[in-house]
C-alpha cells in the first residue's frame, strides 16, 4: 500500500538523518579544543585512578572503536558524569528535560491554539478593524523580547496583583508527590503559569500571521465560493473549509518550532528561575561540562528529528493530495 | 407561474479609483419552470455578474443598486443572509462553475461534500442516507458510485465536472446556474458534458441559465437565448429566432464568429473592435463603435428594447430593417471596417480581437 510504503520510507530516512546527526555530534565533541580527557574526568583524582579512568572511558582506543562505544553509550543513555553536578548526567538531565517539556509544551499548545484561531479570524474578517488591531497586537508581541514580556507579566501579576509566585517551580518544603504527580499538581501549574504565558505570547505571532496569510489565499479559491453558494452557514465555511485548508503550512512550522523550543528558552528560564534545558546547556558550555552538554544536544537533536518525522506523517493525514511516491 | 423574474437589474462594481463599472445595467428577463435560458456574449459583457446577482455571490466591491429578482415571488435582493442560505441557495438555486477541478474542497472526498450539503439543508437526513443519494447521483451521471470516496484531485476534468453536476442536483433545485460549464474542458468531452447537463436537467425537471461565450453551445441546448453586450441584454427570444432570424447586428456578428451553427460552411468572421468600457458608458448604443450599421441616432440616443414578435425583444434603432441587416451581415466586407451607412465611421476603432 502507498501509505505504508511511505511511512516505512520515512522511517528509513529518519534513521539515516539520525545517524548523520550522531556522527556530527561525535566529531564536534572530539574536535573541541583542549584535551578531551581533562573534561570527561572529574578533577582531583590521583594520577593512577585517572589513568584507569581514561582507559575505562576508552580514550586510548583507536578512533573508530571510540566511535562505536560512543554510539552504544548514547543508545543506552550512558552520558558520563557531569562536571558541574559531580554525578552521572542521567541523574539530572531527565528532570530538566521534563521541566522544559512542560514549560515549552504548554506554551506552544496555548500559542498555536490562539494563533491558529486568531489568524483564521483575521483572515476571515480581512479589511476590518478587528484584523488591523489583531495584526498590531501580534506584531507587538513578536517584536517584544522575551525578558520584556516576562518582566511586564511579573510586574502585573506578581508585584501588583500578587496572584502568582515570582520564580521557581515548586513551593519549597511542599511535598508534591512522585512521578508524573510532581508535575500534575496545583502548585507546579501555579508556578508554570507566568513563564508559560510569556512563551505563549512570544510564540503566537508566527502561527497567527501565517494562518492569516494562508486564509487570504484560500478564501479566493473557487471552492469557498461554491460552499457559500451551497448555503452552508458562515461558521461552517470558516472552520470546516477555509481554516482547515489554511492550517497545512502551520503544521510544518509547528514541527520545526517545537523541535527548537525543546532546547528550552534561556531567557524565560532565567527570568523565572526555571530549571530547564536552556539554562542547563548554557551552564554546561560555559563551564566546559562536556558530558552534560553532549547529552543535552543529543536529546534536543533527537526531538527535532522526531518532530519533523511526526509532521511529515501528520501532513499525509491532513492533506490527501500529498504524493506518497 | 414564472420561476424567476429579473427586472431592471443594475449591478455595479466600485473600482479602487472610485470608478463605477456598470456590469449589469438595466437587465430584465424571466424564466419558466424547466426552461433553459442561454446567456451569450463576449467575455466581460456581464454574464457572470448577472448570475452572481441571482444567487447573491457578488464580490465585496459589487452592489445591486437597482431592480428586483424574484424567485416564485420571493424577493431575493431583500432576503437576509440566513434566509437566503435556508430558502434559496442550493435548495432552490444551485450552480455549476466553470472549473470543477477547483470547485471542490481538496481535503474532503467528493461524497463527503455532497453529504454535507444534503445534511445541512435537510435536518432529518442521516449521513448514511445522504451518502446513498450521492452514490445514486453518481450512478445517474455515469460515474462509478464507489468514486464518492475519492478526493477531488483523483478526478479528471470531465469526471470532476460530472461530479459537480451531481452536487448541483443534490437538493433537486428549481434552477441551475451553469457558468461556462464546459469552457475549461477538453474540446472532445465538451459535447458529452453538455449532453449530460441537458439530460440531467430534464430528468430532474430543473430550469437552467446556461452562460457561455460560444453561440454554438446555446444553439444546441437552450429554449430561449439572451444576447448580452456591455452589461445589457441587447436581444432575447426563442432559440430558433435568435439563431435563424436575429435582428441585432451584434447577434448577427456573433453568429458569424461561430459559423458551424449556420447551414452553409462559411469561414469564421469575427467582430472587429473591443468590448465597451463599462465605466461611464455615456449616451448612445454601446455597440455603435463596432457596429457596421450604426448611424447618427445610434451614437446619440440609447436604444430601448422593442418587442418585434411575441417574446422577441431587440434593443437596436435599426432592428426594423431586418432583411437588410441579415443580408449585409453575411458579407465579410461588412465586418472589415467599411461601415455601412455610418456618418461617423472615422470614430470607430477597427482592430481584430479574438475572444
Ligand atoms: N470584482 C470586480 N471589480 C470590478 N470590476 C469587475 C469585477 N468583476 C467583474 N468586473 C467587470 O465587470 C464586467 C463584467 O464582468 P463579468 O460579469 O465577469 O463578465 P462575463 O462573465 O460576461 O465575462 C467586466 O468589465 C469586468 O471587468
Ligand atoms: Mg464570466
Amino acid at each position: 500500500m502507498g501509505l505504508r510504503a511511505y511511512v516505512l520510507r520515512r522511517i528509513g530516512q529518519l534513521l539515516l538523518t539520525y545517524f548523520v546527526f550522531l556522527t556530527i555530534l561525535f566529531v564536534l565533541f572530539r574536535m573541541m579544543p583542549g584535551d578531551p580527557t581533562s573534561v570527561f574526568i572529574l578533577e582531583g583524582l590521583p594520577a593512577e585512578a585517572r589513568e584507569e579512568r581514561i582507559e575505562e572511558l576508552g580514550f586510548n582506543d583507536p578512533l573508530y572503536i571510540q566511535y562505536f562505544d560512543y554510539m552504544r553509550q548514547l543508545m543506552t543513555g550512558e552520558f558520563g558524569d557531569s562536571i558541574i553536578y559531580r554525578e552521572p548526567v542521567v541523574n539530572i538531565i531527565w528532570d530538566k528535560v521534563a521541566n522544559t517539556l512542560f514549560l515549552m509544551g504548554s506554551s506552544l499548545i496555548l500559542a498555536y491554539t490562539i494563533g491558529i484561531l486568531g489568524g483564521a479570524l483575521m483572515g476571515w474578517y480581512r479589511g476590518t478593524r478587528f484584523e488591523k488591531i489583531g495584526i498590531v497586537g501580534v506584531l507587538t508581541a513578536r517584536s517584544s523580547p522575551e525578558f520584556w514580556i516576562g518582566i511586564i507579566l511579573l510586574s502585573v501579576f506578581v508585584f501588583w496583583l500578587g496572584w502568582f509566585p515570582a520564580a521557581g517551580m515548586r513551593t519549597v518544603g511542599l511535598d508534591s508527590g512522585e512521578g508524573i504527580w510532581r508535575f500534575l499538581n496545583r502548585d507546579f501549574l501555579w508556578h508554570l503559569f507566568l513563564p508559560m504565558l510569556t512563551g505563549a505570547i512570544f510564540f503566537t505571532a508566527t502561527p497567527a500571521l501565517l494562518m492569516r496569510n494562508t486564509m487570504l489565499d484560500v478564501l479566493d479559491e473557487d471552492y469557498i465560493e461554491v460552499k457559500e453558494a451551497e448555503g452552508l452557514p458562515e461558521r461552517r465555511i470558516l472552520y470546516r473549509h477555509a481554516a482547515r485548508n489554511s492550517i497545512l503550512p502551520v503544521v510544518t512550522v509547528l514541527a520545526i518550532v517545537t523541535g527548537a523550543a525543546m532546547g528550552g528558552s534561556v531567557i524565560i528560564e532565567t527570568v523565572f528561575n526555571w530549571d530547564g534545558m536552556g539554562r542547563a546547556i548554557v551552564d554546561a558550555v560555559n563551564r566546559r561540562d562536556l558530558p552534560l552538554a553532549m547529552a543535552a544536544f543529543f536529546i534536543m537533536g533527537s526531538l527535532v528529528i522526531f518532530m519533523n518525522f511526526v509532521a511529515d506523517i501528520a501532513y499525509v493525514y491532513l492533506d490527501p493530495r500529498v504524493e506518497y511516491e | 407561474m414564472t420561476l424567476l423574474e429579473v427586472e431592471n437589474l443594475r449591478t455595479y462594481y466600485t473600482e479602487d479609483d472610485g470608478g463605477l463599472v456598470r456590469a449589469a445595467d438595466d437587465v430584465s428577463f424571466s424564466i419558466e419552470p424547466g426552461e433553459t435560458l442561454g446567456l451569450v456574449g463576449e467575455s466581460g459583457s456581464g454574464k457572470t455578474t448577472i448570475a452572481k446577482s441571482i444567487i447573491r455571490l457578488l464580490a465585496d466591491n459589487a452592489e445591486i443598486v437597482d431592480g428586483s429578482i424574484t424567485h416564485r415571488g420571493t424577493e431575493i435582493t431583500d432576503l437576509s443572509k440566513k434566509a437566503l442560505n435556508r430558502e434559496i441557495r442550493w435548495s432552490e438555486i444551485s450552480m455549476i462553475p466553470q472549473n470543477a477541478m477547483n470547485a471542490f474542497d481538496p481535503v474532503y472526498t467528493v461524497g463527503e461534500q455532497i453529504v454535507e450539503v444534503i445534511t445541512v439543508h435537510e435536518r432529518g437526513t442521516s449521513t448514511a442516507e445522504a451518502m446513498e443519494r450521492a452514490r445514486q447521483l453518481f450512478e445517474d451521471l455515469g460515474i462509478d458510485p464507489d468514486r464518492v470516496d475519492d478526493y477531488p484531485h483523483q478526478f479528471s476534468g470531465g469526471m470532476a465536472q460530472r461530479a459537480m453536476i451531481a452536487l448541483a442536483l443534490a437538493l433537486n433545485p428549481s434552477l441551475i446556474l451553469a457558468d461556462e460549464p464546459t469552457t475549461a474542458l477538453d474540446v472532445v468531452i465538451q459535447d458529452r458534458i453538455l449532453e449530460t447537463i441537458k439530460r440531467m436537467q430534464e430528468e430532474y425537471d430543473s430550469a437552467m441559465i446556461l452562460i457561455t461565450h460560444d453561440m454554438s453551445v446555446v444553439a444546441e441546448t437552450c429554449d430561449r437565448i439572451a444576447v448580452v453586450y456591455g452589461g445589457r441584454i441587447v436581444e432575447i427570444g426563442d432559440a430558433e429566432t435568435i439563431i435563424d432570424d436575429p435582428r441585432h447586428p451584434y447577434t448577427l456578428g456573433l453568429r458569424n464568429a461561430f459559423p458551424d451553427i449556420t447551414a452553409d460552411d462559411q469561414a469564421l468572421i469575427s467582430i472587429p473592435g473591443t468590448p465597451p468600457d463599462l465605466v461611464d458608458p455615456g449616451e448612445g448604443c454601446r455597440f455603435a463603435p463596432r457596429c457596421p450599421f450604426a448611424d447618427e441616432e445610434c451614437w446619440e440616443v440609447t436604444p430601448h428594447p422593442v418587442e418585434y414578435e411575441p417574446g422577441h425583444l431587440v434593443e437596436c434603432h435599426r432592428a426594423d430593417e431586418k432583411a437588410f441587416l441579415q443580408a449585409e451581415a453575411e458579407k465579410r466586407e461588412t465586418w472589415l471596417g467599411q461601415e455601412v451607412g455610418d456618418p461617423t465611421a472615422d470614430r470607430a476603432p477597427v482592430e481584430e480581437v479574438d475572444d
